[in-house]
C-alpha cells in the first residue's frame, strides 16, 4: 500500500514537472491567430513562434510579424527562451531565428507585404539567392529591417 | 481643303475600325479527340494572334500550357484539362486572352513556385469566365496584371472542414493588380478565398465564398476598392481587412464564421472607410477592430451573434448609426475607454427604457457594453459563468449604477422599432 502512495507520489511529481518544462510548441495552423497583427496563421512556410521565460508560446504569421513584435517588445525578447522561425525550404520545421539567416527578395512575396522568409544556415541561403536574387540579412539586420520598414525592390 | 478632309476621313476609318481591330475573327482551332488537333498545348501553339482555340469535350492529360500571344481559348461540351500534379496548367504571358468554360484539376502543392491552374504574369485586359478548377494549390493567380476580369468561375479545393491543413494556396490570388473585376465566383476550400494584396480600385461583387481555411475575402494593403453582394459562410473569418484606407463594404452576408479564432468581419489599421446595409449573422465576433479609425457603419443588421462587435481601444472617430442588433450574447464590447467613437440611433433588442413622446425614440440612453464583457476581454476563461445568476446580477446592478462600463460609449437616442431596410431584404434575396 505505502508502495503504491509513493508510487502515485512520484507519478504526479513527474507529470507536474514535465508540465513546467519551457519547451517550443508545434504551431497549430489554422487554428490560431498571430500575436502581433491577429491574422490566422495558416501558411506553414513563414510561421514563428515566441517562448517566453515561463513557457508560454506566441504564435506568429510571418518572421516579420515576430520581428515587429520584438521591437516593441524588446525585454519580451531578452528573457524568451526560444525565438523561433521556420525554414521556408522546409515547411513546419521550425529554427532558432537568432542564428538564422533570412533572404528579402521581390520574388518571395511573404505574408506581410516584406518579402522576407528565413533559412536555417547560410549555405541554403546563398542557395535560394541565387535562385530568387535579393539580399541575405542576419537576425539583427533584419530587425532594424523591419523596424525601418525597409522593402528595396 | 482637299488634304484636311482627305485627313479626316483617315481619321475617321481609323476610329471605326480601331475597336474593331480587336474582334477581328481570326482562324479557329478545332481541338478533339477526332479533330486537326489533339492537344491543347499544340491547338495553342499553332494559333496565330486573334485566332480562336475550340476545345470540344474530352479529357487532356496536359500541363505548362503557355499562351503567348492574344488568344481566346474556348471550351465547349464541358472538356477536362488535367495536370495530373505536373505543375501549372495555363499561363497566360500576353494581353488581351479569354479562357472560357474549361475545368483545369490537379495541381500539387509546391512551396517555392506556387502554381497555380491558371497564371497572368505582367500582362493586361485579360479575362477568365466560366471556369471550373478542381483540387489545385493555387487556383488563378494574377500578378502585375490590370483591368483583368475574373468571372463566373468555380474554384473548389480540399475539404477543410475539421482538419489543419496548411498546404492550401489561395482560390482567386491578385498581386500588384489595378481595376480588377472580380465577380459571380464560387469559391471553397483553399487558404482565402479571394486575396487581395497591393490591389487597387478593383470590384468584387456577388461571389461566394465558403468553406475556407483563413478568410473568405482578404486585403492587404489594397486601397480604394469595392466588395458588395458578396456571401461568407463558415469560413476561418468572413473578410479581413487590414492595413487600407477608402474600402467600401456594402450589402454582403457574413454568416457562421464560427470559432475561436474567428470572426465575421476582421479590421485592422484601416480608415475612411463605409460599411453599409451588411448582415452579420451568427458569427462568433460580428465585426473586430482594432486600431482603425474613421470608419462609417451604417444600417447594418447584427443578428445573433456573440459579439456583434468587439471595438478595442485604439480605435478612433468610428460612427455607428441605424443598426439593429437582435439575439446577440454581447451587442459591444472593449477592453479600455473607447471614448472617441459614437453611437447613435440604433435599435438594440436589450434595451429596456422607454419612449414616453412617442417619437420613437428611447428617452433615457443605452449603454451597449455590459460589465460582464468587459470582464470576459481582461478574463476569457470567466466565460463559463455566462448566464449565471451572479452575471445576471452583476450586470444589472452596474445598468442602475454605471461605475465601471466607460461613460462615453453610450447610444443616447436608441430608436425603439427594428429599422426596416427592405432595400437590403430585397438584395440578399437576388444573391441567395
Amino acid at each position: 500500500m505505502k508502495f503504491f502512495l509513493k508510487l502515485i507520489f512520484f507519478m504526479v511529481l513527474i507529470g507536474l514537472l514535465q508540465s513546467c518544462a519551457v519547451e517550443s510548441k508545434p504551431i497549430p495552423y489554422g487554428a490560431t491567430n498571430c500575436a502581433h497583427c491577429n491574422m490566422t496563421v495558416a501558411d506553414n512556410r513563414f510561421g514563428a513562434e515566441l517562448v517566453n521565460d515561463k513557457g508560454k508560446p506566441f504564435f506568429f504569421d510571418s518572421a516579420e510579424c515576430l520581428m515587429a513584435y520584438l521591437n516593441e517588445n524588446a525585454a519580451e525578447g531578452e528573457k524568451a527562451a526560444f525565438v523561433l522561425v521556420t525554414d521556408f525550404t522546409k515547411p513546419t520545421e521550425l529554427v532558432d531565428a537568432r542564428n538564422g539567416f533570412f533572404l528579402q527578395s521581390k520574388n518571395l512575396p511573404s505574408p506581410m507585404g516584406m518579402n522576407l522568409v528565413a533559412v536555417a544556415n547560410e549555405a541554403t541561403a546563398t542557395q535560394l539567392q541565387q535562385e530568387k536574387g535579393g539580399r541575405i540579412l542576419s537576425w539583427q539586420q533584419v530587425l532594424q529591417a523591419v523596424k525601418n520598414n525597409e522593402n528595396p525592390q | 481643303m482637299k488634304t484636311l478632309s482627305n485627313h479626316l476621313l483617315l481619321l475617321v476609318c481609323t476610329l471605326v475600325l480601331l475597336p474593331l481591330s480587336f474582334q477581328v475573327k481570326g482562324g479557329t482551332l478545332n481541338v478533339c479527340n477526332t479533330c486537326t488537333y489533339t492537344s491543347v498545348k499544340q491547338a495553342v501553339k499553332a494559333a496565330k494572334s486573334g485566332d480562336k482555340v475550340v476545345v470540344n469535350g474530352g479529357v487532356y492529360q496536359e500541363a505548362g500550357i503557355e499562351i503567348t500571344k492574344p488568344l481566346t481559348l474556348v471550351g465547349v461540351n464541358r472538356p477536362v484539362l488535367d495536370g495530373n500534379f505536373k505543375g501549372q496548367i495555363i499561363t497566360i504571358m500576353a494581353d488581351h486572352v479569354v479562357v472560357k468554360g474549361l475545368t483545369l484539376k490537379n495541381i500539387a502543392t509546391s512551396y517555392t513556385r506556387d502554381d497555380a491552374a491558371i497564371r497572368v504574369v505582367e500582362r493586361h485586359q485579360v479575362k477568365i469566365l466560366n471556369n471550373t478548377i478542381l483540387n489545385t494549390y493555387f487556383g488563378i493567380y494574377l500578378q502585375n496584371a490590370e483591368f483583368c476580369e475574373i468571372r463566373g468561375n468555380v474554384v473548389s479545393g480540399k475539404d477543410v472542414a475539421g482538419q489543419n491543413e496548411s498546404a492550401l494556396g489561395n482560390a482567386i490570388h491578385l498581386w500588384h493588380c489595378n481595376n480588377a473585376v472580380i465577380t459571380g465566383n464560387t469559391l471553397r476550400g483553399h487558404r482565402d478565398g479571394i486575396y487581395l494584396e497591393f490591389v487597387k480600385d478593383s470590384h468584387v461583387k456577388d461571389n461566394l465564398s465558403q468553406n475556407n481555411l483563413r478568410y473568405g475575402l482578404h486585403f492587404m494593403f489594397s486601397d480604394g476598392n469595392v466588395y458588395t453582394h458578396n456571401t461568407f459562410r463558415k469560413n476561418g473569418a468572413g473578410v479581413a481587412v487590414m492595413y487600407t484606407r477608402n474600402i467600401r463594404m456594402e450589402y454582403n452576408t457574413f454568416e457562421n464564421n464560427w470559432g475561436a479564432a474567428s470572426y465575421g468581419l476582421l479590421l485592422k489599421d484601416i480608415s475612411n472607410s463605409q460599411i453599409y446595409h451588411n448582415t452579420f449573422r451568427q458569427n462568433t465576433s460580428g465585426i473586430y477592430m482594432e486600431s482603425s479609425s474613421r470608419l462609417d457603419v451604417q444600417r447594418n443588421t447584427f443578428d445573433r451573434n456573440g459579439w456583434a462587435i468587439r471595438l478595442l481601444s485604439s480605435c478612433t472617430e468610428d460612427v455607428f448609426s441605424q443598426n439593429n442588433f437582435t439575439g446577440n450574447s454581447f451587442d459591444v464590447s472593449t477592453n479600455g475607454n473607447s471614448t472617441l467613437n459614437r453611437f447613435e440611433n440604433n435599435y438594440w433588442d436589450k434595451y429596456t427604457g422607454y419612449d414616453l413622446n412617442k417619437d420613437k425614440v428611447g428617452d433615457v440612453p443605452y449603454r451597449p457594453v455590459s460589465l460582464y464583457s468587459m470582464l470576459i476581454e481582461k478574463v476569457p476563461s470567466s466565460v463559463m459563468f455566462m448566464r449565471s445568476f451572479m452575471v445576471d446580477l452583476m450586470d444589472n446592478v452596474e445598468k442602475v449604477l454605471p461605475s465601471f462600463i466607460p461613460d462615453q460609449l453610450i447610444d443616447e437616442h436608441p430608436v425603439m422599432r427594428r429599422i426596416k431596410d427592405d432595400n437590403h431584404r430585397e438584395f440578399t434575396k437576388t444573391v441567395r
